[in-house]
């Protein structure tokens, strides 16, 4: 996975299935690439590229089938001392926007790697956050609504 | 050369119709390169190209105020009255096209071509030029289609000079227009400027005044009375990197220095029509969504602009909607065109395109 483009293509792959949603909206925040940054930063080339070519593999192996793609998910990369955590992560960062520190166990097993802490990723990472669109609601005081609009139904999309 | 000028309520109605038209042809080009913009990047670009969109948003509404005031009928919805981009601009200006396109020094170019000030007063302001097929409004005058305006500025003068000329001609009687239709400061907030409800002679004056020289200026100042920067100026400041500040000469801004990146911008397609998403999926599915939401938002103004002010209340939420989804677009890439970026295509409910 040399090419970058080919990197970020299997980052949104894995994030598509992680969070349910699709590639379309995950690229709709334009946090992509600043969350792919970030977890490079975080667990080093190494570790990203495990997790990705597993997730590949997976995704490969599952075709379309929802409950093959359920189980592989859980067996390669979710229950893995060292692709599960890393993967939750991603999980948290594209639904609140934050990069959490990953547990000690870990670090003390893989990597201490100095952008591991806990921080927002951006601005921006916030008012994005998933957390938003799955609670039907607007990020408070982040994205307009207009003044009254508290009195007509909420106008965002609920996936 | 003659040509017909203003000279009955009819054709002071069309002119106002071509200014609704006009005003509003600029907001698709203005919001495309606004949202091409990379988040949380070029906060200064941003908040000039935000002012002046939003100020043209007033200028629409004012000339339906304009338009009401003289007993015409706006419709956002007629036929032809969202452009097909690339177009030109009505009045002369065949030397250059409007597009929807990503912030670029090129687009900024343009934007200070569509705000550029006014060349002349009296019978220079109309150009001979021949009619080009992708003009976005009809012609001043049947008979003489081959003669524009060089300028916005030099169009809203002779509207200008035509309300006076009618209004010394019939009075208050020019102002037969149903006030209930008039869009006041109740529905009207935070826009880009006070709103003008006009009723007679002062106001129509007053909301004249605001649309020329908040916009294009006329009269070579760059400052309008209230101090405020012309659009022309305000774009320029993109391209030399610094602000004007009270004093200066159009050219030579001394205020602030500021950055602008003009590589933090996703390279949206330029002009794109319904027809460049013929994939099927979300991002088509997300486009044609788009177009439609923006028709009924066209159709909410309508009826704002008729009698029911209070709509454009709820129209400020649509108007988040319609950022919301616009980014959402323009983050995906084009299928099968690397390098590419998708952009929303303003058309409406029954898309219909123009080849």
């Amino acid at each position: 996975m040399a090419d970058d483009n080919d990197v970020l293509a299997a980052f949104l792959t894995l994030s598509a299935t992680l969070t349910g949603y699709s590639q379309f909206r995950l690229l709709g925040t334009g946090q992509a690439e600043p969350y792919l940054a970030t977890t490079r930063g975080a667990v080093g080339d190494d570790v990203l590229d495990q997790l990705l070519t597993t997730s590949a593999a997976v995704h490969d192996k599952a075709a379309d089938n929802e409950e093959a793609l359920d189980r592989g998910l859980r067996a390669g990369i979710l229950s893995d001392d060292k692709l599960g955590p890393v993967a939750r992560n991603v999980i948290k960062m594209w639904f609140v926007g934050t990069w959490y520190q990953l547990p000690q166990e870990w670090r003390d097993a893989h990597a201490t790697r100095e952008p591991d802490v806990t921080h927002v990723v951006s601005p921006a990472s916030y008012t994005e956050g998933l957390l938003w669109p799955t609670i039907g609601a607007n990020p408070p005081g982040a994205k307009g609504q207009g003044y009254g609009t508290w009195a007509s139904p909420p106008l965002i999309d609920v996936p | 050369m003659t040509l017909r000028r203003i000279t009955t309520v009819e054709d002071l109605h069309a002119y106002l119709h071509i200014a609704m038209q006009l005003e509003h042809a600029t907001i698709p080009p203005y919001l495309t390169a606004l949202y091409s913009m990379h988040p949380t990047t070029n906060a200064d670009a941003y908040r000039v190209i935000r002012v002046v969109a939003v100020e043209e948003m007033l200028h629409l509404t004012l000339a339906a105020n304009l338009l009401n005031a003289v007993g015409g009928t706006p419709d956002l919805t007629a036929e032809g009255f969202v452009p097909t981009y690339p177009a030109h601009l009505p009045d002369g200006e065949t030397d250059f096209e409007v597009g929807t396109r990503a912030f670029s020094r090129d687009t900024i170019e343009t934007f200070l071509k569509i705000e550029r000030p006014a060349l002349a007063e009296g019978d220079g302001r109309f150009v001979a030029r021949e009619r080009s097929s992708r003009a976005l409004l009809p012609g001043v005058d049947a008979h003489e289609d081959d003669l524009h305006f060089y300028s916005i500025g030099e169009f809203y003068a002779e509207v200008g000079e035509g309300l006076q000329r009618l209004y010394d001609e019939m009075g208050d009687d020019l102002f037969c227009g149903d006030p209930a239709r008039q869009v006041g400061a109740a529905y009207y907030y935070s826009g880009g400027g006070a709103i003008v409800e006009v009723t007679d002679g002062a106001s129509a004056a007053a909301a004249m005044r605001v649309i020329s020289e908040q916009g294009e200026g006329l009269g070579g100042t760059i400052y309008d009375e209230e101090g405020e920067l012309a659009h022309y100026y305000r774009f320029q400041q993109l391209l030399l990197g610094r602000y004007y500040q009270p004093g200066d000469q159009g050219g030579t801004p001394t205020g602030p220095p500021f950055e602008v990146d003009w590589e933090a911008v996703y390279p949206v397609k330029a002009d794109a029509q319904l027809d460049d998403y013929r994939e099927p999926g979300e991002l088509r599915d997300a486009v044609f969504a788009y177009s439609a939401t923006y028709g009924e938002f066209l159709t909410r103004l309508t009826e704002a602009f008729s009698g029911r002010p209070d709509l454009l209340l709820p129209a400020v939420g649509d108007m988040f909607r319609i950022k919301e989804l616009a980014s959402q677009i323009i983050r995906n890439p084009m299928p099968g065109a690397a390098g590419v970026n998708a952009a929303p295509v303003f058309r409406g409910l029954a898309p219909v395109e123009v080849s």
